[in-house]
């Protein structure tokens, strides 16, 4: 498994990501990617893997940087700050990790390599337990031909994705398969409230699909941990991003001649936001140390990152329009842009109360 | 004896303790080798000596210039020999107080007295003056070489014990309320302080009254500057809170602390553990003692790395939730067996001794609501209330008790 990157290192990426995240990632440029088929600016994108984020968990034998699960938090935190949309969670995470565990298949490896070059990208959909938005209604079948036919409702980002990769249970046993994206796959846009995301309705028609047969239960509860993990990180960077503009917003805001922010009804509620927020930082954190030193609670404590990284964003989104009043009820504040997301990141990689199940479940099998 | 350093491996420093207590203390008998009964201040003498009783002091201060985090390992180590006395650096407010804040000639005359006796009980609250503390009515007047103090004070633990209280009173009626505060180390045992105990909610009587009537205090014995015992206060409450945030003030329960969780324990033995609302409460209750774990683990990085304090002020609101939370968990899964206390009734005893406790941490050592105030002002930066008192000399405040 992969360790990670040396704290310097990291330290020094996190510093030069969040730099060029402030330059070129602003509201403005956010606001842009409604405009673009992806969701964002494929210029920022090239940007991201040519400073070599794509391939930050991924080994130095694929062109990878080689980091680990702490590598991963500082990226998605980061990225999460900026609510970019970018597909790094399914692509860059979840995606390779599941192609890398398969590596000894030359095809295979030549994927791994074009999503960290950035040539490629992967999106994932299905119904196993990795795949962000789970579809328990697909029909999708295989073939004894290596073709794959039927229909997935929602896959984000599939419409520009250069493969998709499926995970679905066949006979109680998952299944995961790589589909590229060029013939015999139709993706049709779905309408989403989240004006950045880009979720489709995917149609296989016997398109030609390579099996990660290689892949070992292990190798599919790491893709898991890992996700989630990073997901936690995404929504803990976006929240403490939110927060930061909320509190700002209360020092500058003037009513009843004073800033709203010296009334004690928005300071106790801003109190409590802030206990929210370090949570949800320490709760991520926690999560990829966890699987990074192999700690036998790793399971127990992915799952609290889980629930409490969800739950954490869903409330500063929701009390930051609460707290801005007005303002933020309009479009042109940000605050919406976040709030939507923070509502379509509740089911992705498994809902706040299933992840509290499986931490007290964690908790029992421990006692 | 090898000489510890904060490079020291924690297995050197154990070695190093447990090689020194090997020569020291005598574990079966729970006593200092060669004596026939334990003394506590001559114990502690021993530790202070060693440098053990405060080892994240300074050498010229009774420590050993070690971290907090070898201080802690210390700690452990003395536990499970079960000799007392270290760990002073964490728990005497008393003494972290005076070595913050306090006067060389001072530290030097007092701090070995304090590191070698009872933790020193807190003068703060009055009747008068709860989250408004800086509307202390206690006097303090200058008489000669000593102040002359008359009030009274509430919420005083481990008052007969102590030999010394941290007390703050007025010293100037004729400025805003924060300018005419000052700070002192106030000597219990002197006729003129009464001491009465209070019944509290939970049943306990932890707590005292003291009436304090032409008591003396030397006049060496300020903590800080006169008139500026505010903010020595404000170094000590510090301490208080981060206390109260690692949970010390809760009642351990032996063995409930390892294997299962006891709310996992009471909800088999009630038969709710199929449930699955309960079961969402549970795992959300242990969730919010565990992520308290750590964000104090963040805090004490974040205190060494920066001296930052931003974290560390979250654990004590952390804790009232995951304590009133707790308590309301169990009082649920015990249903009408709730009503029912004592011996024969132990569950629902716990759940209600628990849930009436829980007030101690939300409002002890400053409300909640306070403590929201605190850190939306001092970490958030949030602009400060408008205070009716500000500018208003203390004579000409408006209060629920006559001017003096």
């Amino acid at each position: 498994m992969l360790k990670s990157l040396h704290e310097d290192d990291r330290s020094a990426m996190r510093e030069s990501l969040s730099r060029f995240l402030i330059a070129e990632a602003d509201e403005a440029t956010l606001r842009r990617g409604i405009d673009f088929s992806q969701g964002y600016d494929p210029k920022l994108w090239r940007q991201i893997c040519e400073m070599g984020l794509t391939g930050i968990a991924v080994a130095e034998v694929f062109g990878g940087a080689g980091g680990g699960a702490k590598d991963v938090e500082m990226v998605c935190s980061q990225l999460g700050r900026a609510l970019n949309p970018m597909p790094f969670l399914d692509s860059c995470v979840i995606g390779t990790g599941l192609l890398t565990a398969c590596s000894r298949n030359t095809h295979l490896k030549h994927i791994i390599e074009n999503v960290v070059s950035g040539a490629s990208i992967v999106a994932i959909g299905g119904n196993a337990p990795f795949v962000p938005l789970q579809d328990s209604r697909h029909n999708l079948t295989i073939h004894a031909d290596h073709t794959i036919s039927g229909t997935v409702s929602l896959v984000l980002n599939a419409a520009t994705a250069d493969f998709i990769l499926i995970g679905i249970t066949v006979d109680d046993q998952i299944k995961v398969f790589i589909v590229p994206t060029q013939a015999n796959v139709v993706c049709t846009a779905q309408q989403a409230n989240d004006p950045l995301l880009r979720p489709c309705a995917v149609r296989f028609e016997n398109a030609a699909a390579i099996e990660l047969n290689a892949l070992t239960e292990t190798d599919l509860e790491q893709a898991r941990l890992r996700g989630v993990a990073a997901l936690a990180a995404w929504q803990a960077g976006a929240a403490r991003a939110l927060f930061e503009v909320t509190i700002e917003y209360l020092k500058t805001r003037y009513q009843f001649g004073r800033p709203i922010g010296s009334f004690q009804a928005l300071k106790h509620m801003a109190a409590d936001l802030f206990l929210e927020v370090e949570s949800a930082t320490s709760a991520a954190l926690a999560a990829a140390e966890a699987i990074d030193e192999e700690k036998l609670e790793v399971a127990r404590t992915v799952a609290l990152a889980g629930f409490v990284c969800t739950d954490v964003f869903r409330e500063v989104a929701a009390q930051a329009i609460q707290l801005h009043g007005g303002i933020a009820y309009t479009q042109e504040h940000i605050a919406h842009l976040y709030w939507r997301r923070s509502r379509a990141m509740l089911p992705m990689l498994g809902s706040a109360d299933k992840h509290r199940e499986d931490y007290l479940k964690a908790l029992e099998i421990a006692a | 004896m090898t000489t510890i350093t904060q490079e020291s491996t924690n297995q050197a420093l154990q070695k190093a303790v447990n090689n020194w207590l090997d020569v020291h203390w005598d574990t079966a008998n729970r006593r200092p080798v060669n004596a026939t009964e334990y003394d506590e201040r001559s114990w502690l003498k021993q530790v202070l000596d060693a440098g053990y009783c405060v080892p994240s002091w300074p050498k010229k201060w009774f420590g050993l210039g070690l971290t907090m985090q070898q201080s802690v390992l210390i700690d452990r180590t003395f536990q499970a020999r079960k000799a007392p006395g270290t760990g002073r650096d964490r728990y005497h407010l008393g003494a972290i107080t005076l070595s913050k804040m306090g006067n060389t000639e001072l530290k030097r005359e007092m701090l070995p007295q304090l590191l070698t006796g009872p933790i020193c009980c807190l003068l703060y609250s009055e009747p008068n003056a709860g989250s408004d503390l800086a509307g202390v009515r206690t006097r303090a007047d200058l008489d000669g070489d000593s102040f002359v103090i008359n009030g009274q004070k509430v919420w005083t633990s481990d008052a007969v014990s102590a030999d010394y209280g941290m007390l703050l009173a007025r010293t100037d009626w004729d400025v805003p309320k924060h300018q005419g505060l000052t700070f002192f180390l106030f000597p219990m045992k002197q006729p003129g302080v009464e001491i009465r105990p209070i019944n509290q909610i939970t049943g306990e009587s932890k707590f005292n009254e003291i009436f304090i009537t032409d008591a003396r205090v030397p006049r060496r014995f300020v903590i800080g500057d006169l008139n500026e015992g505010w903010r020595s206060f404000q170094t000590a409450i510090a301490y208080e809170r981060l206390i109260m945030g690692q949970g010390i003030t809760e009642r351990k329960r032996g063995a409930a602390n390892e294997g299962v969780h006891p709310l996992i324990a009471l909800a088999e033995r009630t038969g709710h553990l199929d449930d699955p609302i309960f079961r969402q409460r549970i795992a959300q209750a242990i969730a919010y003692r565990e992520v308290n774990k750590l964000n104090n683990e963040r805090a004490k990085d974040e205190m060494q790395s920066s001296g930052g304090m931003s974290l560390m002020s979250l654990s004590k609101l952390a804790m009232s939730r995951i304590q009133h939370g707790e308590a309301a968990i169990a009082t649920d899964l015990l249903g009408a067996e709730a009503m029912l206390d004592g011996d024969s009734a132990l569950d629902s005893a716990n759940a209600n001794f628990d849930a009436a406790k829980a007030y101690m941490n939300s409002i002890g050592g400053g409300t909640d609501q306070i403590q929201r105030n605190i850190i939306a002002e001092k970490v958030l930066q949030l602009p400060k209330e408008l205070d009716a008192s500000k500018g208003v000399s203390f004579r000409d405040m408006k209060s629920n008790s006559s001017a003096s």
